[in-house]
């Protein structure tokens, strides 16, 4: 062999090597860059969804008012007390027309704040209060700089009247900026100002509650018995190719068995976090089932010999050994599983739980819907507001979802490989 | 083979055959086993001897389509029925495999996990007792004594496999079998084992299964030698590393096979 020939090839090899280490590295970086956009912007959109502006009103209870508050206080019309207060920061508007545009600057759920302030507060109730009540959805925009106040009348949605009055706010002091924790506190609504995500948060974890308490133990014991117990054969094989399967079935498939056997075949409730919970758990089990078979074959067979010599049952053996030295594999599988659930919006549709629903369920048979479904029907909304809340509940969920899969990050570090 | 009175073999075995599917792994073994001596299966790979020691505890039965059949008589009492109570039976024979495997836990636990599965310990003290004795017995106990509580996986390769000679002997077995336990070992610890061999042939009958004729020929009393699923030629270890009667055991010791 020549000096010069080994040594050009050595050469190749090596440079080969860099372009391949590139290669990898770059195509590590283009999926950094992708997820960083994804984040980023939504968490750009989603910045303006956590705050509220809030307008002062000066309200004063009249004495007919009083009386009725301190007899039967459901009956007050707090609607009226609203507009009445309003009206009274601007006595020189007088038109019906004008005072009705002057009352949409604050919400239309506005006396809601009044009622909780006088409910709370019973013996401010012959003073003057200053009250802080949600400004309109647009009137909110306006605020926080989202809508173009230069714009041609005609194509805002407010008018310059309202511009005036709201500028006559802003020179009383009466405007205040605060954290919007009506997002985490409040149910669903039609208005942007009031809508909130805890319906959706405890519908989702309800429904994984639900999921988790189905899936984890008949997905572990269906693995435990196909890889540890059952022999096998062609019967186990066939079973095997289906769960395999089943783990590529659409999802929207397990919502029509769930609406074609729960719904209307057991009666159960629609649009209930159990029947939910029980169709993301048929979705979720090939995951858990494959994940934990393969992390008992992994196990190796020096440690069942080791317990089977020393005169381990079979059953010993699996549940003192095999198994928990699988859990970290079968915890992380679980939870991959479960998060996925709680990402998925098909199934859920066919049972009714993709819907407008205002309450926020204490029970897992109450009517409730879950964040992603949430997130499908606010980007569906027309007012502008929605756009940024659409943000911020991916943004919620986003957070779920990372919280889940530390979760499942810590528990693998705590039962580590030990053999 | 010398004469014998019956009762004096603890393991006889009649016409073993095992089969894995449609190849036979083991063709018709007759091999009786005395009482408080070493037995080493010699051979080549592959040549049955792993397969046979297995029969004796039925470690055969976890292998899928494995069929051992004929008749392996243990104290008189034929272990290869479908009636015989496997659990049980593994707590008399005891197994010590080829590469150390102590259960990732510490090293007290290790030892008493057989204790406390057949319930043989009525408290903590009865089980602490059992430990130190089955470590000291195994020869280990001055090592690990301020350890316990260390994984047993922090143990060099020769203290594993110690360590699992100690599992196996917490449960008060009969009989030991050794799958070719100093293979996975350096010479130093070879020899710690071998020399604890020696002392535990006192109060066990031991089946081992070698790759190292000098093994053999340094610790048994009665050595095997198996070949493409047969036993060749069975006698006293003397006999058989001095003068076989085969000639396929002479080539296989002399180095011409295997």
């Amino acid at each position: 062999m020549t000096d010069i020939k080994p040594n050009i090839r050595l050469k190749k090899r090596y440079r080969a090597e860099v372009r391949f280490k590139i290669y990898c590295a770059s195509a590590l970086a283009i999926g950094m860059i992708i997820l960083l956009t994804l984040i980023s912007s939504i968490t750009i959109s989603a910045i303006p969804a956590f705050t509220q502006i809030n307008i002062s009103i000066d309200v004063q209870l009249e004495d007919d008012d009083i009386q009725t508050f301190k007899e039967n206080p459901t009956d007050v019309s707090w609607r009226t007390i609203q507009k009445k207060s309003i009206y009274k920061m601007f006595p020189e508007i007088t038109s019906r027309s004008d005072k009705r545009e002057l009352n949409k600057i604050v919400s239309t759920g506005a006396y809601l704040e009044i009622e909780k302030f006088y409910n709370r507060n019973r013996d401010l109730i012959k003073q003057t209060n200053k009250i802080y009540v949600p400004a309109a959805d647009d009137i909110d925009l306006i605020i926080k700089n989202l809508t173009d106040r230069d714009l041609p009348e005609n194509m805002r949605t407010i008018s310059d009247k309202q511009l005036s009055y709201l500028d006559t706010m802003i020179e009383e002091d009466r405007i205040k900026k605060s954290f919007s924790w009506r997002l985490f506190s409040n149910g669903d609504s039609r208005e942007p100002e009031l809508a909130g995500l805890k319906g959706g948060i405890v519908g989702t974890l309800l429904t994984m509650f639900v999921t988790l308490i189905i899936s984890f133990p008949v997905g572990v014991l269906a693995a435990v018995y196909l890889e540890e117990i059952a022999p096998k054969n062609r019967l186990t094989d066939i079973i095997e190719v289906n769960i395999n399967n089943l783990a590529a079935v659409p999802s929207i498939v397990y919502g029509l068995l769930g609406l074609a056997i729960f719904l209307n075949y057991m009666n159960m409730p629609r649009s209930a976090p159990l029947v939910g919970g029980i169709v993301l758990a048929l979705m979720t089990l090939p995951v858990i089932i494959i994940a934990t078979r393969a992390s008992l074959a992994s196990i190796p067979p020096s440690i069942r010999e080791a317990a089977y010599g020393v005169g381990a049952s079979q059953m010993q053996v699996i549940t003192h050994h095999v198994v928990p030295l699988a859990l970290p594999g079968i915890l992380t599988g679980t939870i991959i599983g479960i998060a996925r659930a709680a990402g998925e919006t098909a199934p859920l549709l066919m049972i009714g739980m993709m819907a407008f629903i205002v309450d926020i369920p204490t029970g897992i048979t109450d009517k409730a819907t879950v964040l992603p479904a949430q997130v499908y029907m606010w980007a569906n909304n027309p007012e502008r507001s929605f756009e940024y809340l659409t943000s911020a509940a991916i943004l919620v969920l986003l957070v779920i979802l990372i919280v889940i899969n530390l979760l499942a990050i810590i528990l693998r570090k705590k039962y580590e490989r030990r053999w | 083979m010398p004469d014998m009175p019956d009762e004096n073999y603890k393991i006889k075995t009649n016409d073993v055959t095992v089969d894995y599917g449609d190849k036979r792994a083991l063709h018709g073994i007759n091999l009786n086993i005395q009482s408080n001596q070493v037995t080493s299966l010699i051979g080549p790979s592959g040549c049955g001897k792993s397969t046979f020691i297995r029969c004796l505890n039925r470690m055969n039965d976890l292998i899928m389509g494995c069929h051992v059949n004929g008749s392996i008589l243990i104290d008189n009492t034929d272990i290869n029925l479908p009636e015989t109570d496997i659990v049980e039976l593994r707590a008399r024979i005891g197994m010590v495999f080829q590469k150390p495997n102590p259960f990732p836990k510490s090293i007290y636990d290790n030892v008493a996990y057989g204790p406390r599965i057949h319930g043989l310990t009525k408290n903590k003290d009865d089980l602490d007792h059992v430990v130190t004795k089955s470590l000291k017995r195994a020869g280990l106990w001055k090592e690990v004594s301020d350890r316990l509580d260390a994984s047993g996986l922090s143990l060099s390769g020769g203290q594993q496999q110690r360590l699992c000679i100690a599992r196996a002997i917490a449960v008060n077995p009969d009989v030991l079998l050794m799958d070719e336990p100093c293979s996975a070992l350096d010479p130093i610890a070879t020899a710690v084992i071998e020399e604890l061999i020696n002392e535990l042939k006192e109060r066990y009958t031991i089946v081992i299964v070698t790759h190292s004729m000098q093994q053999a020929a340094r610790l048994s009393q009665k050595t095997a030698y198996f070949h493409l699923g047969e036993m060749i030629e069975f006698d006293d270890t003397s006999t058989i590393f001095t003068n076989p009667k085969h000639e396929m055991t002479e080539s296989y010791i002399t180095g011409k096979i295997g």
